[in-house]
C-alpha cells in the first residue's frame, strides 16, 4: 500500500510537482554544469597558458657561452660550448609524455646576409608554430624539419633585406654559404623579428658543427608543480646539462592559475548555496500544500511516522528524479559554457551525477522539514482550512 | 485603498515571505558579488599579468638588425641606431600615462671584464639598465621605474646596484665562472671591447649582487645605464625600451587600422587602453621609434582575460536564474494558499487587474527589500573575494545598487509571472463553494 | 451496561472564546444522536473532541472506556483509527485516490489493507460499480457514501458525522440519510451534527447546544424504536 500510495501521490499531483521538479532539476543542472567546469577549468587554463610558448629550456652547464660571435664584426670570436643533439633527443624521447605540446632544438650563429650580420637559428621548423602560438605569419609555415631550401624570417629582417614570402636570401658563414627561399615572415613583437630561422641540418652544414646544438626548448602543459617535476625528471635523465623551467613564464602562470582557480571555486560555492536555498524554498512551499492531506490522514488515524514517512519518500523521489534530469541537462549546459568560454568541448564527468543527486535529495529533504511541524498540529485545525 | 490592501496582504504569512525574500537576497548577493568582481577582474588580472613583464617594445625605427640571442644584443656599439634617454619622461604625459606601470631602457655593450687577480680579461657583455631610477617628467614630478617593474622575475642575491653608482650586478652564470674573484663586495673592471672607452684598466665597479634571470643575461654584467653609456661613449642614449602597460583585451574595434576608423570610432579607440592605442600614443611622443606589442605576452593576456570574464558573466546569469526559480515556486505556493482570499475579493467585485496588481506589488516590495539587503551582503562578499583571490579588496560600487535592484525586480516579476496570471484568473465560484 | 459515551463537564476554550462551557451527557450503544444548535454553539467542537481530532481544555470525555481527554498524541492516533469513524461535511476524500483506495487508506492506517473487504464495504453503500472512480468523477452523494464506507471499514465503536448532507442536493441527501438509517438499524452508534430539524428528527435523541452549553435533550419521533437488548 505504501508504494501504491506514493505512486498515486506523485501521479495525482503532477501539475504542482512539475514546478518543484523543474526547480530541483534547474538547480541540479546549474550545479553539475559548474562542477563539471570547475574540474576541467584547470586543464583548460593550463592549455591556454601554452600560448606563452616554451616553459622549459635545456642548455649546456651554466656558465657556457653558447653563441659564436665570429661573424658579428669586431667582437672577439669565442668557441661555443655545444650540446650533443642526439643525446638530448634520446633523453627526451625516453621521457616523452602527452603533456609536451612542442619541443625543438636550437643552434644560434651570427651569419651574414648581404654582408650584414644577422642572427640565424637552426631548429626544427615544423615545431615552430606549436612552440610559438602567438607568432603571426605572413606566408606559409614549413612542414618538415628536413627541408633545406626554405627559411622563415622576422619582419625586421624582411624589411631590412627587402624580401617577402617567395623571395630569395643567401646566407654565408666563415666562407660557407647557402641559398634559401623565404617561406614566411614572422611577427612576434620581440627578438625573433630580427632573426632568420632555418632547419637544423642545413644550419649544421653552414656552421660546420654537425650534431651540436646550443639550446633545447619545450612547451609543456600542466601546473607549476607538474612542470617543475617534469623538469627535474629530465634533469636526472640528462646529467651534464642544465634543465630548468623558464621563470618568467612559469611563475606568472602559476600565479594566474591559482587566482583563477580560487575565483571560480568561490563562485561555484556561492551558486551551490543559492541553488540549495532555492530548492529549499520550493520544497517548503510544497510541504505547505500537503497540509490538508496530512490533516486528513491524521484524522483517519494515521501515525505521524507513517504519514511523514510517505511525504519524505515523495520528496526524496522528487529530489532524485530532479537531480538526475538536472545532471543530464547540466552536461549539456557545461558543453555550451565550455564552448563559449574556451571554444572547446568539456569532457563530461560521470562522478558528478551521484554527488549532485545526493546534494539535491539532501536539500529537498531539508526543505521538507516543515512537515515535521505538522505532526504537532491538531487535525481539526488543518481540516478547518486555515 | 490599494496601498492598504497591499500593506495588509504583505504582512500575512511572514514565513513564506521570508523564504522568498531570502532567495532574492542570496540571489542578489551573488549577482552583486559576481558583477562587482566581473567589473574588477579585468583590471585585477591585468595587473596580475604584469608579472609576465613588459608587453611593449620600443626600438629605433631605422636600425640595423639587432643581434639578439636569449635577451642579449651582441652588436658592436658603433653599429645601429640609438634612442635618447632624455625623451623618456614624455611617456608619462600620454593620455594613458596612468596605465604605464613602468619602462626600462637597455644598452648592451660588448666588453672585457678583468678581476683583481692576474687572470686575462674575459669577453662578456655589459648591460646598462635601470633599477629604481627616477625619471624626470615634464610636469615637474619624477617617476620611479626600472627592471623591478618590467622584469619582476629577475631575482638578486645581495642587492641591486644604486642608481648611477659605480656598482654592478653579475649574472649567476658569469659569477659561477669567476668564482670568488667576482663575489659580492669584490671589484671588477670593465672596458668596452673595441676600446672605445676610457684608457687604462677599465672602470672599476663594485659587485653589489648576483642576479639570476634564467636566460642569457646570466652570462652578462648588469650596470647602471649611465655606466654603460660611459663605457660605450654613447652618453644619454640607449638601444631599446621595454614598457609594461595595463591594457584592455583587444576586441573588434581594437583590431582595426586606426586610419580606417571614423572620428567617433577613433575617439573610442584612443580612449580605450587597448595595447594598440597605447603603442600608438607612445609613438606619438617618441618620434623615430617603432613601438610593438610583444605578442607572446599581450595576446596571452587578452585571451585568458576574456575567458575568465565570460565565465563570470555566465555565473552571474546562473545566479539570477536560480533566484528567479525560487521566487516562482514560492509565489505559486502563495497563490494556492490564498485561493479563498482571492475568491472572496473577486466575488465582491475586484477585477483581475487589481488581484494581480496586489500580488505583483507584494513581489516587487520583496524584490526591493531582498535586492537592497542582497546588495549589502554582495558588496561584503565581493570584498572578501577580491581580498582572497587578488590580495586587495574589491571596493563596492554604489552604481551597482540601482542595477541590482532593477535585476531583483525583474527576477521577481519573471519568476512570479505564471503564478500571478493564475491568481488573476481564478474563478471565485468553486472556491466559495468550498472546493 | 455502561454508556458508550460519557461526557462530564467538558470545556474547550480557544483563547478568550468559550466554545464549550461545561457540557455533560451520555450516549448508549446503538443510539442515533442528533446534535443541534445555532452556529457558534459548539456542536462541531464537541464532535471533534469526541472524535479525537481536538483536545478539551478540561473535563472528561469517555468513549468506550477511554477518556479521550487524557490521551497523548500516540493514544489519540490509535483511538482515531480503532474506535472512530468520521464523516465530514466536505467529504475530505483524497483527490488522487480512487474510491477503493480511499477506503483502503483507512485500513492502511489501522493495520493492513484488505482489498476484498474494502470492495465489500463499497458494495454495502451501493457503489459496486464506482470502485475505480476518482472523487472528481463521483457525485456529491457518491463521494459522501465513499466517506461512509471509509468511516466504517475498521469496525469503529462510534460513527461521527458533521453535517453529512450539508453539501448535498435533495436527492443525494435522501440517499445518504437512508444509508444512515440502515446503519442505525444494524446497531451502529451514530452521533450526527445537523442544523436541520427535519434531519434531526430521524435520530433517537436530540441534544441542543447553545453558547457552548447544553440547552435541552429531547426524545424524538425516531426514538420510539425499542432499545431493549
Amino acid at each position: 500500500m505504501f508504494g501504491r500510495l506514493l505512486w498515486k501521490m506523485l501521479r495525482g499531483n503532477r501539475g504542482r510537482l512539475a514546478v518543484a521538479l523543474l526547480s530541483i532539476a534547474s538547480g541540479a543542472a546549474v550545479i553539475s554544469a559548474l562542477l563539471n567546469l570547475q574540474f576541467d577549468i584547470e586543464r583548460k587554463l593550463t592549455q591556454e597558458f601554452r600560448t606563452l610558448g616554451a616553459n622549459i629550456v635545456i642548455a649546456p652547464q651554466s656558465g657556457a657561452q653558447t653563441v659564436d660571435l665570429a661573424n658579428a664584426g669586431g667582437a672577439a670570436a669565442s668557441v661555443p660550448v655545444l650540446m650533443n643533439e642526439s643525446a638530448v633527443e634520446a633523453g627526451l624521447e625516453a621521457n616523452r609524455t602527452p603533456d609536451v605540446v612542442a619541443s625543438a632544438p636550437f643552434l644560434f650563429i651570427v651569419a651574414r646576409a648581404k654582408d650584414e650580420p644577422v642572427v640565424t637559428a637552426g631548429t626544427w621548423l615544423d615545431q615552430a608554430r606549436k612552440l610559438n602560438p602567438t607568432w603571426k605569419l605572413e606566408g606559409n609555415w614549413i612542414a618538415s624539419h628536413e627541408d633545406e631550401t626554405q627559411c622563415l624570417v622576422g619582419r625586421n629582417v624582411a624589411q631590412r633585406f627587402q624580401v617577402g614570402p617567395g623571395g630569395a636570401l643567401t646566407l654565408s658563414y666563415l666562407g660557407r654559404s647557402a641559398q634559401f627561399h623565404v617561406a614566411g615572415v614572422i611577427d612576434s613583437g620581440a627578438a625573433e623579428d630580427s632573426q632568420i630561422f632555418v632547419n637544423l641540418p642545413v644550419a649544421w652544414k653552414l656552421a660546420g658543427t654537425p650534431g651540436g646544438i646550443g639550446l633545447w626548448q619545450l612547451s609543456v602543459s600542466g601546473t607549476g608543480k607538474s612542470i617543475g617535476e617534469y623538469a627535474a625528471r629530465l634533469a636526472s635523465a640528462l646529467p651534464g646539462y642544465d634543465v630548468r623551467p623558464i621563470r618568467q613564464v612559469t611563475e606568472a602562470e602559476g600565479n594566474l592559475l591559482n587566482r583563477t582557480r580560487l575565483l571560480i571555486a568561490s563562485m561555484v560555492v556561492l551558486i551551490l548555496v543559492l541553488t540549495a536555498l532555492c530548492v529549499l524554498a520550493t520544497m517548503a512551499a510544497l510541504a505547505m500544500e500537503r497540509r490538508v492531506d496530512v490533516g486528513l490522514m491524521k484524522a483517519l488515524g494515521g501515525s505521524i511516522s507513517r504519514i511523514v514517512g510517505l511525504f519524505l519518500a515523495e520528496v526524496s523521489v522528487l529530489g532524485a528524479a530532479g537531480g538526475l534530469i538536472g545532471c543530464v541537462a547540466g552536461i549539456l549546459l557545461a558543453q555550451w559554457m565550455g564552448q563559449r568560454v574556451f571554444g572547446t568541448a568539456i569532457t563530461p564527468r560521470w562522478d558528478i551525477f551521484p554527488l549532485t543527486i545526493a546534494i539535491m535529495v539532501g536539500v529537498a529533504l531539508t526543505g521538507a522539514l516543515p512537515l515535521r511541524l505538522l505532526g504537532k498540529v491538531k487535525p481539526a485545525v488543518i481540516l478547518r482550512g486555515e | 485603498m490599494f496601498a492598504r490592501l497591499v500593506g495588509e496582504s504583505f504582512v500575512r504569512n511572514p514565513r513564506r515571505k521570508m523564504l522568498t525574500a531570502a532567495a532574492l537576497t542570496v540571489g542578489m548577493a551573488v549577482a552583486t558579488a559576481t558583477l562587482t568582481v566581473a567589473l574588477e577582474v579585468g583590471d585585477r588580472m591585468a595587473r596580475e599579468f604584469r608579472s609576465l613583464g613588459a608587453n611593449l617594445l620600443v626600438t629605433p625605427q631605422s636600425d640595423t638588425l639587432p643581434l639578439e640571442i636569449g635577451g642579449v644584443d651582441y652588436r658592436p656599439v658603433d653599429e645601429g641606431a640609438y634612442l635618447n634617454e632624455a625623451d623618456l619622461g614624455k611617456l608619462k604625459t600620454i593620455f594613458w600615462r596612468h596605465n604605464i606601470l613602468g619602462f626600462t631602457p637597455f644598452l648592451d655593450v660588448p666588453a672585457e671584464i678583468a678581476t683583481n687577480d692576474e687572470t686575462k680579461p674575459q669577453v662578456a657583455t655589459v648591460i646598462g639598465t635601470w633599477y629604481e631610477h627616477e625619471v624626470p617628467v615634464p610636469d615637474g614630478t619624477t617617476f620611479k621605474t626600472g627592471v623591478s617593474v618590467t622584469h619582476p622575475w629577475w631575482k638578486v642575491q645581495g642587492r641591486w646596484f644604486s642608481d648611477g653608482a659605480n656598482e654592478c650586478v653579475i649574472g649567476a652564470a658569469l659569477a659561477a665562472k669567476y668564482g670568488g674573484a667576482a663575489a659580492i663586495g669584490k671589484t671588477i673592471y670593465v672596458a668596452a671591447a673595441n676600446g672605445s672607452g676610457p684608457e687604462g684598466h677599465g672602470i672599476p665597479l663594485v659587485v653589489a649582487g648576483v642576479v639570476s634571470t634564467g636566460d642569457a643575461n646570466d652570462d652578462a654584467v648588469l650596470v647602471p645605464l649611465s655606466v654603460a653609456q660611459d663605457i660605450s661613449n654613447h652618453r644619454s642614449q640607449f638601444r631599446q625600451l621595454f614598457v609594461s602597460a595595463l591594457t584592455k583585451p583587444e576586441d573588434t574595434l581594437a583590431g582595426r587600422d586606426p586610419k580606417s576608423l571614423t572620428p567617433a570610432e577613433y575617439d573610442r579607440w584612443f580612449c580605450s587602453p587597448y595595447i594598440s592605442s597605447i603603442a600608438f600614443q607612445i609613438k606619438q611622443v617618441l618620434p623615430g621609434t617603432e613601438v610593438r606589442a610583444i605578442r607572446k605576452v599581450a595576446d596571452s593576456e587578452g585571451r585568458i582575460l576574456s575567458r575568465v570574464s565570460t565565465l563570470l558573466w555566465i555565473v552571474t546569469i546562473a545566479a539570477l536564474v536560480a533566484a528567479g526559480l525560487a521566487v516562482g515556486a514560492t509565489a505559486a505556493a502563495t497563490v494556492l494558499e490564498r485561493r479563498k482570499e482571492i475568491g472572496i475579493m473577486k466575488a465582491i467585485g475586484a477585477s483581475n487587474a487589481i488581484v494581480g496588481g496586489i500580488f505583483l506589488a507584494e513581489q516587487l516590495l520583496l524584490a526591493i527589500a531582498g535586492g537592497a539587503i542582497g546588495f549589502v551582503f554582495g558588496a561584503a562578499l565581493a570584498r572578501v573575494l577580491g581580498e582572497s583571490v587578488f590580495g586587495t579588496p574589491a571596493p563596492p560600487r554604489i552604481l551597482l545598487l540601482p542595477v541590482v535592484l532593477g535585476l531583483a525586480a525583474m527576477v521577481a516579476l519573471v519568476g512570479s509571472l505564471i503564478p500571478l496570471r493564475r491568481a488573476a484568473h481564478i474563478d471565485p465560484a468553486p472556491i466559495l463553494r468550498g472546493e | 451496561m455502561a454508556p458508550l459515551v460519557q461526557i462530564e463537564n467538558l470545556r474547550k476554550e480557544f483563547g478568550n472564546v468559550r466554545a464549550l462551557d461545561g457540557v455533560t451527557f451520555s450516549v448508549e450503544a446503538g443510539e442515533w444522536i442528533a446534535i443541534m444548535g445555532p452556529s457558534g454553539s459548539g456542536k462541531t467542537t464537541l464532535i471533534n473532541i469526541l472524535g479525537g481530532l481536538d483536545t478539551p481544555t478540561s473535563g472528561q470525555a469517555i468513549v468506550d472506556g477511554t477518556d479521550v481527554a487524557r490521551l497523548d498524541e500516540t493514544g489519540l492516533t490509535r483511538f482515531r483509527s480503532e474506535k472512530i469513524g468520521f464523516v465530514f461535511q466536505q467529504f475530505h476524500l483524497v483527490p488522487y485516490l480512487t474510491a477503493l483506495e480511499n477506503v483502503m487508506l483507512a485500513q492502511y492506517f489501522h493495520s493492513t489493507t484488505d482489498e476484498t473487504e474494502a470492495r465489500a464495504a463499497l458494495e454495502r453503500v451501493g457503489l459496486a460499480d464506482r470502485i475505480t472512480h476518482l472523487p472528481s468523477q463521483l457525485s456529491g452523494g457518491e463521494q459522501q457514501r465513499v466517506a461512509v464506507a471509509r468511516a466504517l471499514i475498521n469496525h469503529p465503536k462510534l460513527l461521527l458525522a458533521d453535517e453529512p448532507t450539508g453539501n448535498l442536493d435533495e436527492a443525494n441527501e435522501e440517499i445518504v440519510l437512508r444509508l444512515l438509517r440502515e446503519l442505525h438499524d444494524e446497531g451502529h452508534t451514530i452521533l450526527m451534527v445537523t442544523h436541520a430539524p427535519s434531519i434531526g428528527q430521524l435520530a433517537d435523541r436530540r441534544i441542543d447546544l447553545a453558547h457552548g452549553r447544553l440547552a435541552q435533550i429531547t426524545e424524538t419521533a425516531g426514538g420510539t424504536r425499542s432499545r431493549v437488548r
